[in-house]
């Protein structure tokens, strides 16, 4: 490591300090030895592949967790974190992707849980303390009232209170887990702005991101971890791209070469006509043909996702009819979409995707029951068919696990991913729908998986694939569209299928009428 | 800062093992330790084939309607109404035989259709209106509470049970092994059957572990639900229909209590093997506990009252034990 003195930054000795932390989880050695420094004032970015053990040093510094060995400095005397409390009394302040909230409360009351609160002849002086927080609010930028209730605040905002929670707490580190990954393009510059602003306050943020674009722009140094280890620590001045990517993946990445598919491209597999459900999505065709990667693009909130809901069967239709194979199709439920040939792998795969106590094998399995069984008079579970057509997906995709009956919940993102998807390949749908498949997920598993998609593709199956990174769709699609307000507002095929035209695209105005 | 006063209080890994270990085992453990205990101190009442047998036969009808809850439970739901709706199946098997004269089989066929439309009532309310399945099972519950006086009229139906109905629940199977065991078995291990090693049954884990996941994997939710329910009712109603057969009447609110110790059988079971998951083994080893337990009070003369206590205390003792073996195991 190199000294640190960098221009615009504070080049005091680091704050906080954890050193040679290990930890593992049952037999699973999530670190193996992992250091990072944090000094005041600094945007700290953390990379890494899913599974590398950014979480499991945040778990660690939150106090959820305690590691094996190591020793965590703050103010260079040795300390330790036994409970969440006593992080946030140390002055940490944790932001992570699921947000926890207490839905009937207003936002002050929400600020303030957990804090000690003004009161006025023992009763708590409201508006005493919302003269309080007021300035800290507006600092960050929050516009809803603090009277007003949290629960219909869009995710931007929940972030906006988190970090106002954390300033009112007088926090010295912020640390936030994929801070952008369900915000818009302009909901993310404004949170930008106010993590410059916090930085320049003298508050240190630990910035956890796969967004490697986020990272170059804002952290003044980033650590990266690969398989439980700290592997470099790299300053502003040498921040790359590249420089990231090679810290990561600790090798070359090989860019994904389009696979022609052998299929001929003209037989429809599903046809949509005008669907509709009010206000999200307001009247969609298209067709997907057999052997295609069809990706839909567009903004967070386009209604991407409820038309997937639509034609899965999950939501009720308003309007609108499709064919699937030729046939109509009227799903009634997902049981009757999956009957009928369809299978989706859903956007959030920890809530919707995967049961996270059961094992590998029960999650891969839970699609094909009936391909399992003795026969379908006698419908018991045949283990040697369970374990033999499980291994052969664990191998096919590779899963890194450390049996099939491994809990699927300790698995990394990456991995958690791919049993959704594995799901799927086990049952062989006509129609495969895929929301945000890479989607906190590392860039090797990212590879892997868009590999695998395209030879679902080249089998024949027809595949429908949502994803608000721009980048994602031109590796993976043959033909793209791009929905605005709940609208088709373009159709890309072939080299038109481009990071800049689906940009472009997203943010073009939807017809009129 | 407290930097040197705080030391740390990590858990080798062994230590760690040790205590999920214990977790898991806590009340099997628990069940030998009394088994074992009851036998050093009344060594000539208690360790005796013919107590046991009369233990298992005791706690046979408590384990069917545990077994069937562990259903409910299992999808994620619970159902409140188990022991009411026992209740009333006890009542309304021996009325359709005394009163109207109906022959035993068709009865008993009869009642336990009854069970089933009872659960598929309390699954239709509860997918199909959503409303909170302790809400909805309790007012079943207390609908068929209702039912059953309205039925009996109040009077417990004594006179005329045939003999043949008392034989039921009194007779025994080869080797002497008593009815009620015999059911219970065919039950407890038809049900395991069903849930462990069928694909019915993953799906039923499925539901129970992660219903959006389920549904979006292709499972019906509702559909596994409701079975969940029908099948908790239907064993309500075996439990109602041995149990007027044991008593020899039909009693409004003979069975209420059921569900007390049937709820404690399917928790304790819960913190039995696996980790916090509901399962029909488990229940069964539950039930077993609570068998054994007040056995051996009553070997030992202790006051009726002594049982609820100590049946509230086991099940508070052995999953919160196993809950904190679990959290400190996991730190």
């Amino acid at each position: 490591m190199q000294p640190v003195l960098s221009a615009g930054m504070p080049a005091a000795s680091p704050f906080l300090v954890a050193e040679t932390i290990e930890k593992s989880y049952g037999g699973v050695q999530a670190l193996r030895g992992v250091s990072i420094a944090l000094h005041a004032g600094e945007v700290h970015g953390l990379v890494g592949a899913n599974g590398a053990g950014k979480s499991t040093l945040i778990r660690i510094l939150a106090g959820l967790v305690q590691p094996d060995s190591g020793r965590i400095l703050l103010d260079a005397a040795a300390t330790s974190i036994p409970t969440p409390h006593r992080a946030t009394d140390l002055g940490m302040s944790f932001i992570h992707q699921e947000l926890a909230f207490v839905p009937g409360m207003t936002v002050v009351q929400n600020i303030m849980l957990g804090l000690p609160k003004k009161s006025r002849l023992g009763m708590i002086d409201w508006p005493a303390i919302a003269r309080d927080v007021a300035p800290v609010a507006k600092r960050v930028g929050i516009t809803a009232p603090l009277f007003a209730n949290v629960k219909g605040l869009s995710t931007a905002e929940n972030w906006l209170i988190n970090i106002c929670r954390a300033l009112i707490r007088k926090a010295r580190l912020i640390v936030m887990d994929e801070p952008t990954a369900s915000l818009s393009a302009s909901e993310s510059e404004k949170l930008f702005a106010i993590i410059e602003d916090l930085s320049r306050s003298g508050v240190a943020v630990l910035y956890v991101s796969h967004r490697l674009d986020e990272v170059l722009r804002l952290c003044h140094r980033v650590t990266a971890f690969r398989d439980g280890r700290s592997v470099a620590q790299i300053d502003k001045q040498e921040l790359t791209r590249a420089a990231l990517v090679q810290a990561i993946v600790g090798g070359s990445v090989e860019r994904l070469a389009r696979t022609a598919t052998a299929v001929r491209q003209d037989e429809v597999a599903l046809r949509v006509e005008d669907l509709a459900r009010l206000p999200r999505v307001k009247g969609v065709s298209f067709a997907l043909r057999r052997g295609e990667v069809l990706g839909i693009g567009g903004l967070v909130g386009a209604g991407r996702t409820e038309l997937v809901r639509l034609i899965y069967g999950a939501d009720r239709v308003d309007s609108g009819t499709m064919t699937l194979a030729g046939k109509p199709f009227a799903p009634r439920n997902p049981a009757a979409a999956v009957r009928a040939g369809l299978g989706l792998v859903p956007e959030e795969r920890r809530a919707e995707g995967l049961v996270l106590t059961k094992s590998v094998a029960f999650n891969l399995q839970l699609a094909n029951l009936a391909g399992i069984v003795r026969s379908p008079a006698l419908p018991l579970i045949d283990y040697r068919r369970r374990e033999a057509s499980s291994l052969a997906a664990v191998r096919d995709l590779a899963i890194r696990t450390q049996s099939i009956e491994t809990p699927v919940g300790r698995l990394s993102g990456g991995n958690q991913q791919k049993v959704v998807i594995g799901r799927w390949l086990l049952r062989v749908p006509k129609v495969l729908i895929l929301d945000e498949p890479t989607r906190g997920v590392d860039i090797g598993a990212r590879a892997e998986i868009h590999r695998l998609i395209r030879d679902l593709a080249v089998k024949g199956m027809a595949v429908l694939v949502i994803s608000s990174e721009p980048d994602e769709l031109p590796d993976l699609c043959d033909r793209v569209l791009v929905m605005a307000e709940g609208r088709i507002v373009r159709e890309l095929a072939g080299d038109a299928v481009t990071r800049n035209a689906i940009i472009e695209a997203s943010y073009a105005e939807g017809p009129t009428g | 800062m407290t930097a040197t006063a705080s030391t740390n209080r990590r858990l080798s890994p062994q230590a760690k093992t040790a205590l999920g270990f214990f977790a898991r085992y806590a009340t099997i453990l628990g069940l030998l330790a009394m088994v074992v205990a009851f036998s050093l101190l009344s060594p000539r009442a208690f360790p005796t084939l013919n107590n046991f047998t009369n233990v298992l036969n005791q706690a046979s009808l408590a384990m069917i309607i545990a077994a069937g809850l562990t259903l409910a439970v299992v999808v994620g739901e619970l159902d409140l109404s188990v022991g009411f709706a026992a209740s009333l199946h006890g009542i309304l098997v021996t009325g359709l035989i005394v009163a109207n004269g109906l022959p035993i089989p068709l009865a008993i066929l009869i009642v336990l259709v009854v069970g089933a439309v009872i659960g598929l009532v309390n699954g239709l309310i509860v997918t199909k209106i959503k409303v909170n399945s302790v809400i909805a099972t309790l007012g079943v519950g207390t609908i068929l509470t209702g039912l059953a006086f309205a039925y009996s009229a109040g009077v417990p139906i004594v006179a005329g049970v045939p003999e043949a109905f008392l034989q039921l629940s009194l007779g025994r199977w080869l080797y002497g092994v008593p009815n009620n065991i015999v059911v219970m078995v065919l039950v407890v291990g038809g049900l395991w059957l069903l849930v462990e090693r069928t694909a019915l049954g993953q799906e039923i884990q499925a539901v129970g572990g992660n219903p959006a996941a389920a549904r979006l994997a292709g499972i019906d939710v509702d559909r596994i639900k409701i079975l969940g329910f029908i099948i908790s009712g239907v064993c309500a109603a075996l439990t109602g229909i041995l149990l007027a057969s044991r008593l020899g009447s039909g009693t409004a609110s003979a069975a209420d209590s059921y569900l007390l110790t049937a709820f404690a059988a399917v928790f304790l079971g819960s913190a039995t093997l696996r980790d916090g998951e509901f399962h029909v083994l488990g229940t069964l080893i539950g039930a077993l506990i609570i068998a054994f337990g007040f056995n051996g009070l009553n070997i030992f003369g202790a006051p009726t009252y002594s049982q609820y206590i100590l049946q509230g205390a086991i099940l508070i003792i052995a999953v919160g034990l196993s809950s904190l073996g679990r959290s400190i195991a996991e730190r």
